[in-house]
């Protein structure tokens, strides 16, 4: 004989997995995730009319070689903003009007530089459509630096004061707190930026996860069927075996979101050593990598990421245990997706606490949010990884959100076994609260 | 065998079963019968060990019902309990498993059930793409699959035509000679008339009607009397214990109290012209069902 707990289990598993809706569904965010990964490689290997390159013509009118300083600023600019695109200047002899004629046929930017009697040098930049934002003010920092240059060379200070003049300052970073260390000051700064991209699929599967035991509860309460279920297991083997299930597929399904997510970057770096094409986005990983490892962080996920992933497990149960009683109350889907619009904002609001945390450094309010279950999970690791918590502030939140599941299985359970068999919502709060005093389960 | 014992059951303030008891033996079928809300799903429920009464015990064959037992029982509620995005196999299977039922066991009967409800052929269709009758089939092999000694029957024959009734009905005096106890709910009287031995009728969760089929009937006492020809009907109503005469379908149908004035009515109707049909029965169970619940529960 079969064991009833693990063979609902895996029926209510199956329900999600062996559909052709899974399939599709999965498809589709493959080949989204794949998309998005791989976008400027796709239109590079679609082609048309589209060109990276920037061309600059300049019509000096300082005689002071302005144009050939510009250039060589311009082009030290983009590689300091490792710039894809490449930028042509080409300086020109011909009068203004000439070059603006011929601008109507082209795509590219008169910049003409001018001698100033107050501010040294002055330009105008002439182009026929909008110039990119990032550009424009590359275009701009070159040209201050030209004006600085020309405005040092009247000075006649040599080269050697020039470039000590021109050079960046040298900053000695210093934190005085020893919990905190310029490593993960940067780290801080990296993860604030990552972290909405990390926690967006977690918050996303919390809302497939109650949606999923809402409907299958629902289902079985609408057809009847749970009679003659619960009169062949007990409301809790039924309730236990609903929550383990949904959180399997969610599991799952986060695997299948990380194994997409690499194929993505997998691809990419294949297609953009074929093609030739800018590679930003693996650049990008690469330096947050490197990043990663002289910050020390590295060394540091191993303790972590494990406590990351149990807070992000028993929230799970914790949600799915939640949707399971709210389910368990309501007699229809539609009454279910108003019951359960509290918990859907409660955990909007992490998510954008999350997010927003960085910008209420040291707020007192987040701290304590971050252990109040369903907020934990998405709070805690952004100030975990902001080092604005330690490591005994999440356990503290896995502590309280243990404790959150305790109750959770003790009282609703109770509220499970009267609601599942209940068919009106008449009196309801009073049925649950009469079930809640009840000794027995 | 079944035995229900003084079970008491209160939805807050409202009496929903009032100290009912009864037993249903081996191999005997039981009706239990009511108006809408009158307490017959949570009877079956209290049995089935879905609600806990206030008071009163139930047990099977001296077991009080809980998960070990349920096992044996099968349930066919009022409404199709099925699961209508699985197919007919996936359903039966999963329903059976939850019976505690062996794969290759389930095999076997649901082949079996299957061909002899004759709808082998929808095995791999989804219950939603069936007609009422084969959803109220594939409802009723769920309930049976695993040979229960317990059958519980809320409106089996809900959707059937005559012909599938007819196959309910034989399978179901099939269980009941194998020994099963059936506990059967029905709106249609001639159903219970047929099967049941014996019966409760509940009105407001209070028991208004109890015992066996034939005893009850007895003890009723009141009787029609189908007459076709002309005779003087203004005479017979006058007769005392003539409750009524009505015209129906070519014949006339005399209530009486008793059969105390038979005789007297015979004289009457003898002297009458072209007198075909004297024919006394004795009250269906649906008028004594409708004289003691006190409305019309055919409609």
């Amino acid at each position: 004989m079969r064991n009833k707990f693990w063979y609902l289990t895996n029926i209510s598993l199956k329900k999600k997995i062996k559909t052709k809706w899974f399939l599709i569904a999965n498809i589709f965010i493959f080949l989204g995730l794949i998309l998005i990964t791989n976008i400027d490689s796709i239109i590079t290997i679609f082609g048309g009319e589209f060109n990276n390159d920037i061309n600059i013509v300049v019509i000096d009118e300082t005689h002071l070689s302005s144009a050939t300083i510009f250039k060589d600023n311009l082009e030290n600019t983009n590689n300091i903003l490792e710039s894809s695109a490449k930028t042509n200047v080409e300086i020109s002899k011909n009068s203004i009007e000439l070059e603006k004629d011929k601008l109507k046929e082209t795509n590219k930017i008169l910049i003409v530089l001018e001698e100033s009697k107050e501010k040294v040098l002055k330009a105008k930049i002439i182009s026929n459509d909008y110039i990119d934002t990032i550009y424009y003010n590359t275009l701009l920092q070159a040209l201050t630096q030209t004006k600085t240059k020309l405005a040092l060379d009247k000075t006649e200070i040599d080269e050697d004061e020039l470039n000590k003049i021109t050079s960046l300052i040298d900053v000695e970073r210093t934190i005085l707190d020893e919990d905190k260390t310029e490593e993960n000051e940067e780290m801080s700064m990296l993860t604030n930026a990552l972290f909405p991209t990390i926690i967006l699929p977690f918050f996303i599967l919390v809302v497939f996860l109650i949606q999923m035991i809402g409907a299958e509860i629902n289902e079985e309460k609408q057809t009847r069927s749970m009679e003659v279920i619960i009169s062949n297991v007990s409301p809790k083997v039924h309730f236990f075996s609903k929550v383990l299930a949904s959180n399997i597929f969610v599991l799952i399904q986060s695997l299948l979101l990380f194994i997409y997510g690499f194929i993505g970057i997998f691809i990419r770096i294949n297609l953009a050593n074929k093609i030739g094409s800018p590679n930003s986005i693996t650049d990008t990983i690469g330096g947050y990598l490197d990043t990663l490892k002289t910050t020390g962080f590295i060394d540091k996920l191993i303790y972590v990421i494990p406590l990351i992933i149990i807070l992000m497990i028993l929230s799970f149960i914790a949600y799915s245990l939640v949707a399971g009683i709210l389910a368990s109350m309501t007699v229809n889907m539609e009454d279910f997706q108003q019951i359960q619009t509290p918990i859907m904002l409660v955990s909007i609001v992490g998510y954008y606490l999350a997010i927003m945390q960085s910008m209420f450094k040291g707020s007192i309010f987040i701290k304590i949010l971050s252990y109040v279950p369903f907020l934990s999970c998405l709070l805690s690791p952004a100030l975990l990884i902001s080092g604005e918590i330690g490591i005994i502030d999440v356990v503290i939140a896995i502590l309280i959100l243990i404790g959150f599941i305790y109750i959770a299985i003790k009282y609703g359970l109770k509220i499970y076994k009267i609601g599942i068999l209940n068919y009106s919502t008449d009196k309801m709060w009073s049925k649950l609260f009469k079930a809640v005093k009840q000794k027995e389960i | 065998m079944l035995s229900v014992s003084n079970i008491t059951k209160y939805y807050k303030d409202t009496l929903a079963v009032s100290n009912l008891s009864f037993e249903v033996n081996d191999g005997c079928i039981f009706g239990l019968l009511g108006e809408n809300g009158a307490g017959k799903t949570t009877t079956f429920r209290i049995i089935m060990g879905l609600l806990d009464a206030n008071s009163g015990t139930v047990t099977l064959n001296g077991e009080k019902i809980d998960y070990k037992v349920t096992d044996k029982i099968g349930f066919v509620t009022e409404e199709r309990s099925l699961l209508t995005k699985m197919t007919v196999k996936e359903q039966l299977t999963f329903y059976g498993i939850l019976k505690g039922m062996s794969n290759e066991k389930l095999e076997e009967k649901i082949t079996y059930w299957l061909k002899r409800f004759k709808i082998s052929e929808y095995e791999n269709r989804k219950i939603k793409e069936l007609s009422k009758g084969n959803q109220q089939k594939v409802q009723f092999i769920s309930a049976i699959l695993n040979d229960p000694v317990l059958l519980i029957l809320d409106e089996p024959f809900t959707g059937l035509d005559p012909i599938n009734v007819k196959m309910f009905k034989d399978v179901i005096m099939e269980m009941k000679n194998t020994g099963c106890s059936i506990i059967f709910s029905s709106h249609q009287m001639e159903h219970i008339e047929q099967f049941c031995e014996k019966l409760v009728i509940l009105v407001k969760g209070k028991v208004v009607l109890e015992g066996n089929l034939k005893d009850i009937k007895k003890k009723y006492q009141k009787q029609n009397i189908f007459i076709q020809g002309e005779f003087d009907k203004e005479k017979v109503k006058k007769i005392k214990g003539v409750i009524d005469i009505k015209e129906n379908a070519n014949q006339y149908i005399v209530k009486i109290e008793n059969d105390d004035c038979l005789d007297e009515v015979f004289n009457i109707v003898s002297k009458g012209k072209n007198i075909t049909k004297f024919v006394v029965e004795e009250a269906s169970l649906n008028e004594i069902f409708i004289d003691k619940v006190g409305i019309c529960y055919e409609k």
